[in-house]
């Protein structure tokens, strides 16, 4: 995916994947939205995390530490009430913006 | 705020205070995702080392991620903040004359309540430093004169009165005025004979050097911190000098601190204990904690009793014993007029903390609109509430900060304009620190709410109705209630504090005026006393008396010399049962005797209405005659004529003791020979009680005050007439001197001088919160209707049509805060009575209060109403 993104595009897929899958870290988020897009975006991988600490920030999500199959220590993100809310919201702008840019492009 | 921002804003700064632990855990966090990555790699067949290249390639900069993530973990809402308050600053820079006079309403307020409630602390609450100085009483022994005598016991009755159950310790004590001896001249000193156990008793320790103990000789000395800094220049060398009092050596052992200042006194030195009943002691103590006064009355009057009767005449007959706390005694009616005026201040706290509330509303409700606008445009509910709150928030740390210097500097003033002499000299006037935090804390928290109250009223309410507003012709008919009642109790308090400072000014003014029926100008007093058991015969004392009076009249520059036996007027004096020689009198008639040597009355300026006055020689012969005041006549003798007549004096010193000296033949029985011009006896404003006026030989004490009226100057004079007395006896002492102007103004014409001040200041204060609060209400009443008052304008409205509309709606306010007010007023006269005869009820004081109030509101409004009638309505309905 491109660098710059359409706004709050990466806040929405972070959010969708976490209502998906309930409780994943990171590395795990990055994983899920290629395989669900079919490898058709990708993240890139660092600038996931300032969005994932700005969305804690905002109380759409929770994080707590856990651990991997592997054993291994990371961090768990979970949405909570106002994230699923928020989840709304984005969704729906995005189908606006979408609906919006495809008018132009078949009409333009 | 709603509480999730607000939680997230604390984490963000305590994120900030614990930085290394935030940025350990956010690498934790990368490193994981890193190891994850490479593991992947791994099990898909890298080799390790190609597996972790390709991992943190993919990652990219971690240092600058992990950066980027502990920023939106801290410091996003100190940026967002930081702009807030600097948008509130560009808003209130903008608005210059509200600005200013909500952080002057804000530092005045709290800096008066905080100034003053500190002054009561320190006077009233808790002045002295003495060791539970809650439970030290003194004793009154209540006969049914009006005035209560001390308690004074002997030495073997204090040693039982020490040792009595439920009392935590006692000391005797006594004062004299003594001669400071073995220097150039002579010098009265004030000196405290504290029984042995007194400095434990008061458990403040010692400035420098040790205070005297039971273990003590007689013959050490304890000197006050401010004869020590006088006389000695605060030099520590003189512990263990010598010191001579009287012809007597003492060792000076040490200096008390500076807030001990035990009934005022130079020098404190051991009193003897003496088993001679004439030799007798004033007593404190210091009552078990949980016992009541009136507890202890009961406990301590059978003990009492039975000290009365081993020595009656230190007794009165049939008394009832009454303790006193020390603070009443140190401070009397003064608690009273404090009280009022730390109520009066309360009042300008509020009237502060609502004259910002109404200046924040008036400024919200013109601001609608413009949040109204500023929500379509999608600012969140959460943003607009925090700009307002930046905005009450710089408002009130402006106000508070202000007010905190203002405080620091009004405990200066005030400290040094208290009068002396109404509060105990061992107080503090410090400010007080909880106090100030207190009344910051209510100002900032009142000045934080008003600006919140629009905003929150703004977010909640839908954009069309207030945006509305914009668009509509005809604002707001009426001003909102709220105002309503916070502009009527603006007024209120105005009016009350306005009659209070009236009536005290017209207290001032009173006291200022008062006949006081002698001329202070040119007239000094200057003790005399004797050292202890100097003349023991009668004669011979009044003789010596007499040589001193005419010595010190031939000294040029003095014009005449008294001897009296108190201080001069209007001090009072204790009174005394009078009756008539062949008239069935009540008991409880109380005339105010006053010893004094016939030149008295010229030296005064006192006038002499009918009769004569005694001569010197029936002075010294113990002539049973009286002058009697123009109050005792009319009293006594309203249609007969006085002189000649023969009336009885009970001085209850009849016996005399070591110090006090009785005429032969006194029975206290005097005739009438002449009658005198009142002047003041009980204070300056307090009726003239009757007085009579005796030769002092007739009760010769071991101390008088000698009157001197002088031609001018008396500065160099003090110092001829030590050596006067010097050249007469070199045993003998002089106190200093004293001005009649000092005696007024420590009786009461400072005490009055300063209420006035005080509350013509606030006064004044309350006068312009008020117009101000009823002028930004106008203001911006007037903005917001400016379309309407434009079209009517156009309509044909006359101008006075708009005054009318303009004034309308806050003049039920000002009316109903001027009956609350006047109805507050009666509710209050009651406090004042107890100190001003000028009470506020007094209709004159009270209708001009008003005239003044409606003035003021008249001329607050002026200006909004002139605005209003200038409109162009042109340019009014197209403008907005």
């Amino acid at each position: 995916m491109a660098k710059n993104d359409l706004q709050g595009s990466l806040d929405l897929l972070v959010l969708k994947t976490l209502s998906q899958v309930g409780s994943l870290h990171g590395y795990g988020i990055v994983l899920h939205i290629e395989k669900a897009s079919n490898e058709l975006l990708s993240v890139e991988e660092g600038s996931l995390y300032p969005a994932l600490h700005r969305m804690e920030q905002s109380g759409w999500i929770k994080s707590e530490w856990g651990l991997t199959e592997t054993g291994r220590k990371a961090k768990y993100y979970r949405l909570t009430a106002s994230g699923r809310k928020q989840l709304e919201v984005a969704e729906r702008s995005f189908e606006h913006l979408v609906k919006g840019i495809q008018t132009i492009l078949r009409f333009a | 705020m709603n509480p999730m921002a607000f939680v997230s804003f604390v984490k963000r700064i305590f994120n900030l205070l614990t930085r290394v632990r935030v940025e350990r855990e956010i690498q934790a966090e990368i490193e994981a995702h890193i190891e994850l990555r490479v593991e992947d790699n791994i099990r898909a067949g890298m080799s390790p080392q190609e597996a972790r290249g390709d991992a943190r390639r993919r990652f990219g900069n971690s240092a600058l991620i992990q950066e980027r993530t502990f920023l939106e973990d801290s410091s996003l809402i100190f940026e967002r903040l930081g702009s807030d308050i600097r948008y509130a600053f560009r808003q209130l820079a903008a608005s210059p004359r509200f600005t200013m006079v909500a952080v002057a309403s804000l530092a005045f307020g709290i800096s008066g309540a905080s100034t003053l409630y500190s002054v009561i602390q320190a006077v009233l609450i808790d002045p002295f430093p003495y060791r539970s100085a809650d439970r030290i009483v003194h004793l009154h022994l209540y006969d049914q004169r009006a005035t209560p005598r001390d308690l004074l016991l002997t030495g073997p009755q204090f040693l039982k009165f020490e040792t009595f159950p439920d009392l935590e310790g006692a000391i005797a004590e006594d004062r004299f005025s003594e001669a400071l001896t073995g220097e150039d001249l002579p010098e009265q000193v004030q000196v405290g004979k504290l029984s042995l156990n007194a400095f434990q008793f008061f458990g403040v320790p010692a400035l420098i050097g040790r205070e005297f103990g039971p273990s003590d000789s007689q013959q050490v000395a304890v000197l006050s911190y401010r004869f020590w800094k006088k006389h000695y220049q605060g030099r520590s060398q003189i512990i263990g000098s010598s010191i001579q009092l009287d012809h007597q050596d003492y060792t000076i052992i040490g200096v008390a601190p500076r807030r001990f200042t035990w009934n005022d006194q130079d020098i404190y030195i051991p009193l003897p204990y003496s088993a001679d009943a004439r030799r007798i002691a004033g007593v404190y103590a210091r009552i078990g904690p949980g016992m009541t006064h009136p507890m202890m009355e009961r406990k301590l009057q059978p003990l009492l009793d039975g000290f009365a009767q081993e020595t009656p005449d230190n007794f009165p007959p049939k008394f009832k014993v009454h303790l006193v706390s020390l603070n009443e005694i140190a401070i009397g009616e003064f608690k009273n007029v404090l009280v009022i005026l730390f109520i009066a201040v309360s009042a300008l706290l509020l009237l502060a903390c609502v004259n910002v509330a109404i200046l924040l509303l008036a400024r919200g409700e013109a601001r609608q609109p413009e949040i109204a606008m500023r929500k379509a445009l999608g600012a969140s509910r959460l943003r607009i509430v925090g700009q307002l709150f930046a905005e009450g928030l710089a408002l009130s740390l402006a106000g508070g900060l202000l007010g905190i210097f203002a405080a620091v500097a009004g405990i200066h003033l005030v400290s040094r304009y208290l009068p002396r002499g109404t509060f105990p000299t061992e107080a503090e006037i410090a400010l007080n620190l909880p106090v100030l935090m207190f009344s910051a804390a209510i100002s900032v928290l009142s000045g934080i709410g008003a600006a919140l109250w629009p905003a929150l009223r703004a977010s909640r309410s839908p954009f069309r109705q207030e945006a509305g507003d914009i668009f509509r012709v005809v604002g707001q008919m009426h001003v909102r209630p709220d105002y309503m009642v916070f502009l009527a109790a603006q007024v209120a308090v105005t009016l009350v504090l306005l009659t209070a400072s009236a009536a005290a000014l017209r207290n001032l003014w009173q006291v200022l005026h008062a006949d006081l029926g002698y001329d202070p100008q040119n007239l000094i007093s200057v003790g005399l006393t004797l050292h202890d058991g100097a003349y023991p015969r009668w004669p011979d004392r009044v003789n010596y008396y007499e040589r001193v009076r005419r010595e010190i009249e031939s000294q040029p520059g003095v014009v005449s010399v008294a001897i009296a036996e108190g201080p001069l007027p209007p001090v009072m004096l204790d009174s005394a049962p009078f009756s008539i020689v062949g008239e069935k009198s009540d008991s409880n008639e109380q005339v105010l005797p006053l010893g004094v040597s016939p030149q008295y009355f010229a030296a005064m300026g006192i006038r002499l209405l009918r009769g004569r006055v005694w001569s010197d020689s029936e002075t010294v012969h113990a002539g049973h005659v009286a002058l009697i005041s123009e109050a005792t006549r009319r009293r006594y003798w309203p249609h007969s004529d006085a002189i000649g007549q023969t009336f009885v004096l009970n001085h209850g010193i009849m016996t005399g003791n070591v110090w006090t000296l009785v005429a032969p033949g006194n029975a206290g029985q005097y005739q009438v020979i002449g009658v005198v011009a009142d002047s003041p006896n009980q204070g300056l404003n307090e009726p003239v009680m009757p007085a009579v006026y005796l030769p002092y030989s007739m009760v010769a004490f071991d101390w008088f005050n000698l009157v001197i009226r002088i031609q001018a100057d008396s500065t160099t004079l003090l110092h001829a007439i030590r050596q006067k007395v010097y050249g007469i006896d070199s045993a003998q002492a002089v106190g200093d001197a004293t001005t009649a102007f000092d005696v007024l103004e420590e009786a009461s014409l400072g005490r009055e001088r300063f209420v006035a001040w005080l509350f013509t200041a606030f006064a004044f204060l309350a006068l312009a919160f008020s117009t101000f609060g009823l002028y930004s209400i106008l203001s911006y009443l007037v903005v917001r209707r400016k379309r309407e008052f434009g079209v009517r304008l156009a309509l044909g409205a006359q101008r006075r049509h708009i005054v009318r509309l303009v004034l309308s709606g806050t003049s039920l306010a000002i009316t109903a805060g001027i009956g609350i007010g006047i109805i507050a007023d009666f509710g209050c006269s009651f406090l004042f009575a107890q100190w001003a005869h000028g009470n506020t009820r007094d209709p004159l004081i009270l209708s001009a209060a008003i005239l003044l109030l409606t003035f003021i509101s008249l001329l607050a409004a002026f200006a909004p109403a002139r605005t209003a009638v200038s409109i162009d309505p042109i340019q009014a309905i197209r403008s907005e």
